[in-house]
Order: C-alpha cells, then structure tokens, then sequence
C-alpha cells in the first residue's frame, strides 16, 4: 500500500529536513498557507522569486522554499524586490518578512512601493517582538510589556494600524488575518498572486517564546486562541463604535481598487522615449 | 491510511500542541516516546472519528501531519 | 542622440555625460539612483537614453534603496549601475557589503565632492578612496577604476562592467567633480571595438542540487534568478552551494578567505597603471585628476633637466602592490600627489619605503587639482 505523503513537501528545498521556526511559531502556519496557495493555483515555484529580509519570518522562504529565494540586508527586501520585478516582469515577485523588517527600518520602502502601486506581493508578518534577537520591542509591541530593552515596560506608544498606513500610501490591495485564519489567508494570497499592482497582506502570527512569554501568555495554543477571540471581520468592525473595536484584531480584504501598476507605466513610457515623444 | 504523522519533524505536543487542540474530535494524543530531537509527537489514538476536517494539517507549523482531503483531491497517495 | 546603443564619434563631452554613455554601450539595462551633486548628470543622461535602448532608469526613494534595486536587478540577469557621490556611498555601503558576499555584478560610480559629510558639492576631492576598500564592514577586496578624463569617464565605464561580469563583484568608478563636469574631447568607437563580457552562468537545465553557485576563486557561475536553478541567495556566511553556515569557524574562514582570493588571484590580470618612469629618480605617484598636473609636472622637471618620471594608478584597488615595489626599486624618490589628507599614500609608502624616500604631496588647498608649479617646488626640494 503506497504512503500519503504532504502534498506540500515537494516545495520544500531538499537540503532542509526541518523548519528552524519555534515549537508552536506562527511563521510555520503562514509558510504551509503560502504554499498552499501556490498549490491550489496550479502554479509552479519556479513561477516565483521570493525575497526577505532579516528576522524570523524572513526564514519561511529562506532556505525552505526550493525556489529562487534572496535574503537581503535587515528593512530592504522591498527595494531588492523592485530591481528583480524590473528584470524579470514575467515572474511574481514576492516579499515574506516581519514586522520590524518592513514597518521599522524598512518603512520607508514598504510606503513608497505602495505609492507606486509596483507590481509586488508583500506579506508582513506582525508578532509584535524583534524576535529573533532575543526578544526586544517593536513598533508594535503594546505598552507595558517588558522586552530585553524596555525592562520597565515600553513607554512608546505602538502602531494603530500598519495596514492602514499602507492604505494611505497607495497600495491597491490591502488584506490582514492571523494565524488563525490560515483557509481565509490562503484565498487572499492567491488572489494577490494574481492581481498586479501592490499587494500587501498583513499576517498576525504567534511567538510564543520571545513574545508570549514576556507578554504573560501561557503558548502557541492560547496565543492562537486569543487572535481567534479578538478577531472582527472589517464588515462587522464597520458597524462597531471606537470604545468597541479597542484590542480587536480587524480581519478581512480591506482594500481592493484598479489603479495604474507603476511596471506597466513603464512600458508605457518606454514606448513614448522609442517614438521620440518626450 | 487517512493520516499520516512525520514524527521527526513535529516540534511536540508540549511545546507546540496546535494539532491536538484543532481537532474537534479528539483524534490525537501524545504518544509515549520522544523523537530523536526530544520532542514529544502526537499519535493517533482514533482514527475513526477523523472528519478529514484537515484542520491538524492545516495548523501545523511543521508541515508534519497529512490527512487525505474530502474528494481525495490533496495528500492523495504517493 | 538616436536609438543606437554605441554612439560611435567624436564629441565634446562632458565626463558625467560619458560615464552613462560607456554604461550604455557596455550593454547596461537597469540603472536605479538617487539625484546628488555632482553626479546628476549621469542619471538624467541615462533617464533619457536607456528607455530608446530597451532599458530603464529608477529614481528610487534613496540610495539604499537605489543600491538595493540594482543588486535585484543584477540577480534578475541585467547589467545593472548606479551613480552617487560621497554621501551616497555612506548610505550604500551595507548593501555593497551584500553584493560582495553574495557575489554580484554591478558598477558603483562615485564623483568624489568635497568631504566628510555635506561638504562642498561642486568641488572635486579624492576623499573617498579608502571608503571603496574599507567602508563596508569586514574584511573584503573591491576593484576600482580611476578615470583622469571624460574620455576614461566612457572607456573605464565600459571596463567596469567587464570587470563586474567577469570577477562577480561591485566595481567602483572613483571619479571627482572635475572629471566629472568637465567637458573634452570624446570618441565612441565602432559598436564591434567595443568588448562586452556578461557573466557565467550555469547550464540551462542543470539540476539545481549540482550547482555549486559561491565561493569559487575562479569564480562561480552565477544562478541568477528566473532559470529554475532555485539559487539561495543569503549573504549570511554560506557555502558553494548558498547554505547557510552560522556554527563553523571553518566556514567562515573559508567565505572571508574565498571571497578576497577571487580577486586577489587575479589581481595581475586585474591592475592597470600609466607608467613613465624609466630612468627617473624621482617619481611621482597620482591618480585620477591629479594624474594630469602630475604628467604636466613631470614634462616640465624634465625640461629643466631632472630626473622625474610618473607612474598613474588607474586600478588603486586591488592595491596594485607590485606596481609600487617594481617602480620603488627604481627610484631615489617617490612623491605621492592625492587631492586628499593622505589616503593612499599609507599603502603606497608601506610598499615603497623598503625601497626609496617617500613623501606625499597634497595641493595647497585640498579641493583643488595641484598647480604643476607646486610640484615642481617639492621635486626641487627633494632633489636637493
């Protein structure tokens, strides 16, 4: 009788037998929801270029996604991304990194990519924590809490709402979900896949060693639980007042519009400089 | 055989314990040995109550369980 | 200016304006950069020609990300540049680091200004030589080019996308706001003169497991993206195969060590230098604008009946060590001649000293290019 075998592990590079994630890390559900996606769309990995930065989640596609995978420099996977997308406008060209990585050294990147509307899938994986040194604040680690470097608590007020920002900047398509949601983040990756344009999909993922712990949550178990608990579909937080919606997670597809993809202007104005108009 | 567990890649009930608790029909529980990085992985204790829900897959940060899907469609056979 | 690639003529131009031009005819595709003076003029003249050529220039949101975007875009199988000055290099060198350790080609132009910091825009110094060496962190060899004229400003540009290709690695031009905005005589040859080196690459269709991608001296063939090599590119400390090694001393030892011999071993085939020496006493050491007062310095000692060669560094990294000692054993007097506190003369006296007096020479004002007379008051003192 043959074996079933994960359907998945054949996207995984063969020189990785495990994941370097924590027991219980969020960034392991968000990794199989990607794949999935690919999956489901019949695509191949080869499709894709993956690029991410420097933090825990920047380890989901390096190195165990058997792919074109480029770990950059900490904040800039984005402007990376931006010269690949440039040199390979056929291949979908997709961003996996954290929280600190793409929303605090790399801010200014994540901003000016949406304004440009560039054809990119950006997945930012929000747990709150500079993790992967060991534990020390964030732009969104609540007040209170204390890190390696706030032992007294954070006294800085954290991001309202990264998604949001992202908004504002420009991007066409803006979705958020949690770890909790992995069947709902699924389908929007696929259609972010898909779509052109910038497309950024904010990911709420557990720590529960170097956040959890410090936050007074007992594990991957509960910290998933309360996300499930907290969570609002953006529908439903419509209908809520301020006082309401304070410690809700809003979920859903947030954003999705038709506006010029900066790589199509482009070709746009390559043609323009071709015929000597100016 | 409608689940199958890679105990060398699963991170342990204790630590992880994603699978256990997603599962609504208490299919799992832990097994009584540890795998050879230390850690305690599920067993299955019965299968029969299995929906092929496939929230255990789904859930797990290691990609270490796989249940044959509904219409068979996904972790079919090798 | 039409729609043609190589510009083949004679003009009167301006060296930004040919730096762009010798990108253009090197086969460049991708150009990613962040306006500063006095290095603009290169990418307006590349904003305008690239797209006539099937290629595009980036003003992306600041250097880091120009820098960033060019290295992506080298991965994505494009020749790719950026131009920047002094300040700007301060911001890209952790991503030249990158390109470095993940082994990628691409040209950096600085058009060195008046310095450190803000400094002085519009003026030329040399105050950035040693930055190209040593500026990102670690230990790590570069190539670098150091043109005297508009007329290098086209043919080191072209040279330092060869080199890129060929030895997988950052090269830097080291211009100066003199070269830079000055405009001479320029002449473009015919498109077949011109030699256009693209990187190795691996075989279509080789089994990604069978790619040995890094740390090769003689270099790796690249496995750029969009090939189905599936290349892990990570600029932690890797292995030939890109996997990541963050426990073994070995390995680090062997990623510092692989990365420098790549251009160390080659380092003869690498160097270029202007020598005119023979029989001279006294030889005076320069690079870049002041290399033209040096010659002028040196043409008129010889009138006066002095023994004065010169010997002009083209590539100053790799240190071209060799040159040094070769013309250091000739000679009673090396003057080194920099537009600049002293930045290569540390290594070049270090070489030399073994061998023959060595003093170093800066203008009377740094910020400007030696007064020949100025020369010739040193040489007739040394000569004393």
């Amino acid at each position: 009788m043959s074996e079933l075998t994960h359907p998945l592990h054949r996207f995984i590079r063969p020189t990785v037998p495990h994941s370097t994630f924590c027991p219980g890390c969020g960034d392991g559900i968000v990794a199989q929801s990607i794949l999935r996606a690919i999956d489901e769309l019949g695509m191949d990995l080869d499709d894709f270029v993956f690029v991410s930065g420097i933090g825990c989640a920047a380890w989901i596609p390096s190195p165990l996604f058997n792919a074109d995978v480029l770990h950059t420099t900490h904040g800039r996977p984005i402007a990376f991304a931006f010269g690949i997308k440039a040199g390979l406008p056929n291949k979908k060209v997709m961003v996996v990194s954290g929280d600190g990585d793409l929303v605090a050294i790399g801010g200014n990147h994540l901003i000016q990519n949406a304004r440009r509307n560039a054809d990119l899938t950006v997945l930012c994986i929000n747990n709150g924590i500079y993790g992967m040194t060991g534990g020390q604040a964030a732009p969104t680690t609540p007040m209170g809490v204390r890190t390696t470097t706030t032992p007294y608590g954070t006294f800085e007020n954290p991001f309202e709402d990264i998604s949001a920002m992202v908004i504002a900047a420009g991007a066409s398509f803006v979705a958020r979900w949690t770890t909790a949601h992995p069947r709902e983040l699924t389908r929007s990756i696929k259609k972010a896949i898909q779509r052109k344009g910038f497309s950024f999909i904010e990911v709420l993922s557990q720590c529960p060693v170097q956040f959890g712990r410090k936050a007074g949550l007992s594990g991957a178990v509960q910290m998933i639980e309360d996300y499930k608990k907290r969570s609002l579909l953006a529908r439903e937080a419509g209908k809520l007042g301020p006082e309401e919606r304070k410690g809700r997670i809003v979920v859903g597809e947030l954003v999705e519009m038709d506006k010029p993809e900066m790589f199509e202007e482009v070709q746009k104005m390559k043609a323009r400089a071709e015929g000597g108009v100016s | 055989m409608q689940i199958r567990i890679y105990p060398e890649r699963c991170k342990g009930v204790e630590e992880c314990g994603l699978c256990l608790h997603v599962c609504k029909k208490q299919v799992f529980k832990p097994s009584e040995g540890l795998n050879l990085r230390g850690y305690r992985p599920p067993e299955i204790e019965n299968e029969k109550a299995c929906t092929a829900c496939e929230n255990c897959m789904i859930f797990c940060p290691d990609f270490a369980l796989v249940v044959a899907g509904k219409k068979g469609k996904r972790g079919g056979p090798a | 200016m039409n729609e043609k690639r190589v510009q083949s003529g004679r003009y009167f131009m301006m060296g930004n304006v040919a730096c762009a031009e010798g990108a253009i005819a090197a086969g460049c595709e991708f150009a990613a950069g962040y306006p500063i003076t006095p290095a603009t003029e290169i990418a307006n003249t590349l904003a305008e020609r690239l797209p006539k050529v099937g290629g595009a220039f980036f003003q992306m949101e600041d250097e880091i990300s120009s820098i960033a975007a060019v290295i992506g875009a080298s991965w994505a199988g494009k020749k790719a540049m950026t131009a920047t000055s002094g300040p700007g290099i301060s911001l890209m060198l952790e991503n030249i680091g990158f390109a470095i350790g993940v082994e990628t080609p691409c040209v950096i132009v600085n058009v060195q200004r008046g310095a450190p910091s803000t400094g002085m825009p519009t003026i030329g110094i040399q105050g950035d030589m040693v930055q190209a060496k040593h500026g990102s962190h670690g230990d790590y060899e570069i190539i670098a080019l150091c043109p005297s004229s508009p007329q290098e400003m086209f043919d080191h540009t072209v040279l330092a996308f060869n080199y890129a290709e060929k030895y997988r690695t950052p090269v830097f031009i080291l211009s100066d706001a003199f070269v830079g905005h000055m405009r001479e005589e320029v002449t473009i040859p015919e498109a077949d003169r011109i030699e256009r080196i693209y990187r190795k690459i691996p075989a279509p269709g080789t089994d990604p497991l069978e790619i040995k991608g890094f740390l090769d001296e003689d270099v790796a063939p690249m496995p750029i993206f969009g090939q189905g090599f599936k290349a892990h590119v990570t600029s932690s400390c890797h292995d030939e195969v890109g996997k990541r090694n963050l426990i073994d001393i070995s390995a680090l030892d062997k990623f510092i060590r692989k990365l420098s011999n790549k251009i160390l071993k080659h380092r003869d085939e690498i160097t270029l230098v202007e020598k005119d020496y023979e029989g001279a006493e006294v030889v005076l050491v320069s690079y870049g604008a002041v290399a033209r007062a040096a010659r002028a310095a040196a043409l008129r000692a010889r009138e006066e009946g002095f023994p004065v060669g010169t010997l002009r560094l083209i590539t100053p990294w790799p240190f071209p060590s060799a040159e040094i000692e070769r013309m250091a054993r000739t000679a009673k007097h090396v003057i080194v001649l920099e537009n600049n506190l002293g930045q290569m003369y540390p290594y070049i006296k270090a070489e030399a000293a073994p061998f023959s007096q060595v003093s170093f020479l800066p203008p009377r004002w740094v910020g400007e290019i030696h007064d020949p007379e100025h020369i010739l008051t040193k040489i007739r003192e040394v000569l004393r």
